[in-house]
């Protein structure tokens, strides 16, 4: 983890044309991004486009960075704001997704019966692909990523309310598609 | 029975969601020289917006150019336009009753 200071005259370097404290900076920050990209790409190509759009906005709102907050904050909010835009692009298409697979029985994680956790997420981002982008963005971020709800409307600029909201949403949409008795 | 199977549900989705958080996405791949194939997107962006600079530079002149003569040409039409056909009118009115007014006719 870089320490923030670190982070800070990197920036300065990388907006004064410094292109090897900018190289750096990617070289820290790019496991956290494409960790948290993947939860919302479907392939690695998906999730290259998502890594380069996400460092690609920093280099360009570079000059934007005040420093009141960690580099890693600012970036983690770019992060999500980049997912964000792909779901909402990609949200028409996916509607008519199969669920076949969602006919998988789940077994308690804790006994190791049952499907895997490969296949487990598999069948959660084929019902989640049904979900509306911002309900797909909060859950993830909610419950794969672990997050408080604070941290999640940090990082979406929405209120807390409204990320309650959209979780308790999600939440009911994917019993239901998981449950099998999508009346849609 | 209907609370029942929605907790059911609930364990369930749980079920899911902590099976899928153990799944850690593989991102090795994409990892490896990340920032070579990310810095030549970027030289490649920043030449495209260097070439709009120079466009913009060059089209300037041209631009200089037409906002004189516009300039020039809507100051040329407003000085030989004809006075306005109302005042006119009531500026030779008024002549006549002023005649009119002296002479007595």
């Amino acid at each position: 983890m870089a320490v923030p200071d670190e982070d800070a005259d990197l920036v300065r370097s990388a907006i004064g044309g410094d292109d090897d404290a900018f190289t750096e900076l990617v070289r820290r920050h790019k496991g956290t991004v494409l960790r948290s990209a993947a939860r919302f790409a479907r392939n690695p190509a998906e999730l290259e486009d998502l890594g380069q759009e996400t460092f690609l906005r920093v280099y360009r709102d570079l000059r934007s960075f005040r420093g009141e907050a960690p580099f890693g904050h600012w970036l983690s909010r770019i992060t999500v704001h980049v997912c964000y835009d792909a779901l909402r692009k990609r949200h028409r298409e996916e509607k008519d997704v199969s669920l076949e697979v969602l006919a998988a029985p789940v077994a308690d994680p804790s006994t190791g019966n049952g499907p895997s956790a490969q296949l487990a997420r598999m069948i959660l981002d084929q019902a989640m692909s049904r979900l509306k982008p911002e309900d797909r963005l909060v859950i993830t971020l909610f419950e794969l990523e672990d997050r408080s709800v604070r941290e999640v409307a940090e990082l979406t600029g929405w209120s807390e309310t409204r990320v309650k909201v959209r979780a308790f949403r999600a939440r009911q949409a994917l019993k239901r598609y998981i449950g099998g008795d999508d009346e849609r | 029975m209907n609370d029942k199977r929605h907790d059911r549900r609930d364990v369930e989705l749980d079920r899911y969601f902590a099976l899928a958080r153990q799944a850690s996405p593989d991102i090795s791949g994409v990892e490896r020289n990340f920032e070579t194939r990310l810095m030549a997107r970027i030289r490649e962006w920043r030449a495209e917006q260097d070439s709009w600079y120079a466009w913009a530079w060059r089209l300037a002149p041209i631009f200089l150019v037409l906002t004189i003569l516009l300039s020039g040409w809507s100051l040329f039409y407003s000085q030989v336009r004809p006075a306005d056909p109302v005042a006119t009118l009531a500026s030779g009115t008024q002549e006549v009753a002023l005649l009119t007014n002296l002479t007595g006719d």
